[in-house]
């Protein structure tokens, strides 16, 4: 065998076995600059200076308002977050953050309708039965999933995933239907919501409540993955199922109770979408928040305390697209490729901090 | 004579450790090299290194005179270095020839199975061994796998064989064997490290023997110019007893009945067919056989793994069968698993995490919802330092644990009674001392017998047939997922063992 062209590199990809945390922080803000320069190519092909384009993505991190409409934007995507780090802990691939944010509005929505109409119960315990209803119904979207997994080996990618196609429907459904307002014109929108039903402002602007609510959360599922028993079954489940079988683990009560936790925190995004961003509810309320979770939640490397600024981050990102939008006529869709292209680069980075890519010379005789 | 391999100043650190500290050590052609010593000495990172697993932090490697760098397995296989690994790497779903040219650049696109199969079948039947290359691995014993893990190195015309404890899992029949065609290879002036625990098979098997301890090389010498003690005495540093005391103890009650068991292996073939087996209180039972044998799925049906199909287990007259393992680890059922990284260890975790992945939800440890690591932490430092594990910390990683420490740390959550703070009822222990050096397994010994004299019943699983008739109180055959016959140590010889063992032999009794 002649080789003519031996090369003496080869490019070879080994799982890392630990990472430090500088190494780590440095290559997700690497390539944070490597997406905004490449999204600043893409400007400049459109035509558009990117300059611009920085300088209205900065706004949105400086400007008081615009910061604050980002935290708004961030509370849905941080609690679907919170979530999903419940499910992932487990090896549970949870990608149906998305359906159970929007069981969460659907179960909101429904106790401010019945209340409307019927008025049973004193306004202000509203919100607190919405929450109740928000996070059952997210957690037994995704303990459905769960259940099935373990007692039918039924993969809970799929499960998940067709379950958000079924739950937007179901609002669809809802919205053009029953639930339409008969004061609306017409619209496809609920009954707007009172203000007993929508998340205040407690004192100015910076404490509203539901940033409140998503850091109490993120303390809470600390809590919880950190110092109970349950949080521990949750980790070692997601370590090996046969192990923790072994180690005499109730499989099918820890997988269905962590889908169900999983779920009700992204139920209570949802709730924050309608009563904290729209004050109502509509079709489509959610332009994706509970896809971003996920990579929130794998940029977070599951940690809660990291998902509130990483989630804000995104949520800013949201709100630039609009602005982009509005400001310098940029179309819709070239504003999704730009948010692609970021989330691409965080993907890669992602990649890059668990494998090792190395060119390495051919070993061999000296 | 010529030098195959020759290791110069090799320093291996992890956090914590260093691992190989100024390691020299050589092979010759022709020639059996044994490596001592304790458990996490550096033996394995050792070869590691050699086989490109590791890079050394420094220190130089030569092949026959040259100066190589080997950066990964496949220079290494390159090079003519092959290695079996502690725990065997083969694929049970593969059949022996896919395992033996998986990997294999030169067979190319099209295999021609018939040619490669009749190559396979030579190479066997050249060393003595009888392997069918289309056998699945899940049918063949463990002293096949071992046949094969070497037919693939010597398919690859590996020259340093390297042979990480390879003897842990064998009867001593399937030993005789693969020494037999180790020596052949030498004399075909093949290389062979040969990594083990177990002093005699030193002196049956080796021409030069290097000891390693606490990453240093401290020993090396033509075997015949040493001995046991000396060698023992470099390995641990004292001197060590070979034989053990066993005080008498009438068994007063039974502990396990079982009766007439049945159970399915994973290939939904029936592996137990109607096991009868009773185990005493102050009683050591040993169960002896081939792998394969059924032995694997006994302590799974036992611990609540596996579904019996038939049959009954009666633990303090409770029949457990196919109740959950909470259940049956809430009765007192210790269990050492027969593969620790199968179920037993979780790698990732930490070494606190593994100690208390059982006992994590029995008081004192947690209350209702709360985990209480406070007394996890403090109670972790206690085992540690019983069952001396060594460790950097106890929030390292299990991973980062040597094969004999990642067993002292089974053997730490199983023995120390975490659960209900009393010593267990019962303990299945398989392959109790695998991969443990002598002194610990000197303690593990010491440690069964002292908890079946306190009241343990105790049932072991081994392969080590003069292991079960020192410890064990009675000695079980396990041969085609029946027990063959019980008898008692000193009522049968070695030799009429082994032929009950290979099925050969019916009993009398
Ligand atoms: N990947 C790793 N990360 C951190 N420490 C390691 C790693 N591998 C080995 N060590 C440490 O290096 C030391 C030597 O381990 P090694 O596996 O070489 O021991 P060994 O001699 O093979 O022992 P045994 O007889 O128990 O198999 C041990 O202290 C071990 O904890
Ligand atoms: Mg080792």
């Amino acid at each position: 065998m002649a080789k003519l062209l031996a090369i003496p590199y080869t490019v070879k990809i080994q799982k890392r076995t630990y990472i430090t945390r500088k190494v780590s922080i440095s290559i997700t803000f690497l390539s944070l600059i490597l997406a905004f320069l490449v999204v600043g190519l893409i400007f400049i092909f459109m035509g558009i200076n990117p300059v611009d384009v920085y300088y209205h993505i900065t706004m949105v991190f400086s400007s008081p308002t615009l910061l604050f409409e980002s935290f708004k934007r961030a509370i849905p995507i941080g609690l679907a977050a919170l979530g999903l780090s419940i499910a992932f802990r487990m090896n549970f691939w949870n990608i149906g953050a998305e359906g159970q944010m929007y069981m969460g509005m659907f179960a909101s929505t429904g106790i401010v309708l019945l209340h409307l109409y019927y008025g049973l119960i004193p306004d202000y315990l509203v919100m607190f039965l919405m929450m109740l209803a928000a996070f059952i119904t997210g957690g037994l979207w995704c303990s459905l999933p769960a259940f099935l997994k373990i007692k039918m080996k039924v993969n809970e990618i799929l499960t998940t995933l067709m379950m958000n196609y079924v739950a937007m429907y179901f609002v669809d459904f809802l919205i053009y239907g029953p639930w339409r307002d008969p004061k609306g014109y017409g619209f496809p929108l609920s009954a707007p919501f009172p203000d007993y039903a929508k998340l205040v402002m407690l004192l100015g602007e910076f404490a509203y409540t539901g940033l409140l609510l998503l850091s109490l959360t993120a303390a809470l599922v600390y809590v919880i993955l950190k110092y109970t028993k349950l949080g521990f079954e949750l980790k070692i489940v997601g370590e090996s199922i046969d192990t923790a079988r072994y180690a005499g683990i109730n499989l099918s009560k820890v997988i269905t109770l962590g889908g169900f936790l999983s779920g009700g925190v992204a139920g209570l995004g949802g709730l924050t979408i309608v009563s904290g961003i729209i004050g109502r509810l509509r079709p489509r309320a959610s332009p994706g928040y509970g896809y971003t979770a996920i990579i929130v939640v794998l940029l977070s490397s599951l940690n809660p305390w990291l998902i509130i600024p990483v989630s804000i981050f995104f949520g800013g990102l949201f709100v630039a697209g609009d602005i982009l939008q509005a400001a310098l006529k940029i179309p819709g869709a070239a504003v999704e490729i730009c948010q692609a292209s970021i989330f691409l680069f965080i993907i890669v980075g992602e990649f890059i901090k668990r494998y090792r890519i190395m060119i390495v010379q051919k070993g061999g005789i000296e | 004579m010529e030098e195959l391999v020759s290791l110069r100043g090799i320093v291996k650190r992890f956090p914590g450790v260093v691992a190989n500290d100024n390691v020299d050590f050589s092979l010759r052609k022709g020639e059996i090299h044994a490596l001592l010593g304790e458990n996490g000495a550096g033996k394995t990172t050792l070869m590691n290194i050699l086989y490109g697993l590791y890079r050394p932090d420094s220190g130089e490697i030569f092949i026959e005179g040259r100066r190589v760098k080997i950066e990964s397995p496949r220079d290494a296989i390159k090079l003519g270095i092959g290695m079996v690994h502690q725990n065997f790497k083969l694929i049970p779903s593969h059949t022996v020839l896919e395992n033996i040219i998986l990997g294999l650049k030169e067979v190319g696109l099209i295999i021609n199975y018939k040619a490669i199969g009749e190559k396979i079948k030579q190479l066997a039947e050249s060393y003595g061994w009888r392997i069918n290359p289309s056998a699945y691995v899940w049918q063949l014993t463990a002293g096949e796998k071992q046949q094969v893990e070497l037919l693939k190195l010597l398919y690859r015309d590996a020259k340093i064989l390297i042979l990480d404890e390879p003897t842990s899992v064998l009867t001593p029949q399937e030993c005789k064997i693969l020494f037999q065609a180790l020596r052949r290879m030498a004399n075909e002036g093949k290389g062979v490290i040969f990594i083990t625990h177990k002093l005699d098979e030193v002196f049956a098997i080796s021409d030069r023997v290097t000891v390693m301890r606490r990453g240093k090389v401290v020993f090396l010498k033509e075997t015949s110019k040493t001995n046991m003690s000396e060698l023992a005495q470099y390995m641990v540093g004292r001197p060590v007893i070979f034989t053990i005391e066993k005080k008498e103890v009438q068994p007063s009650e039974e502990v396990m009945v079982i009766k007439n068991l049945k159970a399915f292996n994973d290939k939904g073939v029936l592996a137990l067919k109607g096991v009868n087996l009773t185990v005493m209180k102050n009683e050591i039972v040993g169960i002896i056989g081939v792998t394969g044998n059924g032995q694997q799925e006994l302590v799974e049906v036992i611990s609540g793994l596996r579904k019996a199909t038939e049959g009954s287990i009666l633990i303090d007259g409770v029949n457990i069968v196919n109740n959950s393992p909470e259940k049956i680890i809430k009765l007192g059922v210790a269990f050492i698993p027969p593969e620790p990284l199968k179920y037993g260890i979780i790698p990732n975790l930490t070494i606190a995490d593994n100690l208390f992945m059982k006992a994590y939800r029995y008081k004192p440890y947690s209350n209702g919802v709360l985990i209480n690591w406070k007394t996890i932490y403090e109670k972790s430092e206690e085992l540690v330092k019983a069952f001396q594990i060594v460790s950097p910390s106890l929030s390292a990683q299990a991973r980062s644990l040597s094969g004999g420490n990642l067993q002292r740390l089974i053997l730490a959550r199983e023995l120390s009674g975490l659960i209900g703070e009393r010593i267990p009822r019962l303990i299945v222990a398989a392959y109790p001392t695998k991969g443990l050096d002598i002194g610990a397994t000197e303690f593990v010994h010491k440690t069964l017998i002292e908890y079946s004299r306190r009241g343990s019943g105790i049932l072991i699983v081994s392969e080590d047939v003069e292991e079960a008739l020192m410890v064990c109180d009675r000695v079980a055959v396990m041969h085609d997922g029946k027990i063959v016959s019980v008898f008692k140590p000193g009522e049968l010889d070695i030799e009429k063992i082994g032929l009950m063992m290979a099925g050969v032999e019916i009993a009398s009794t």
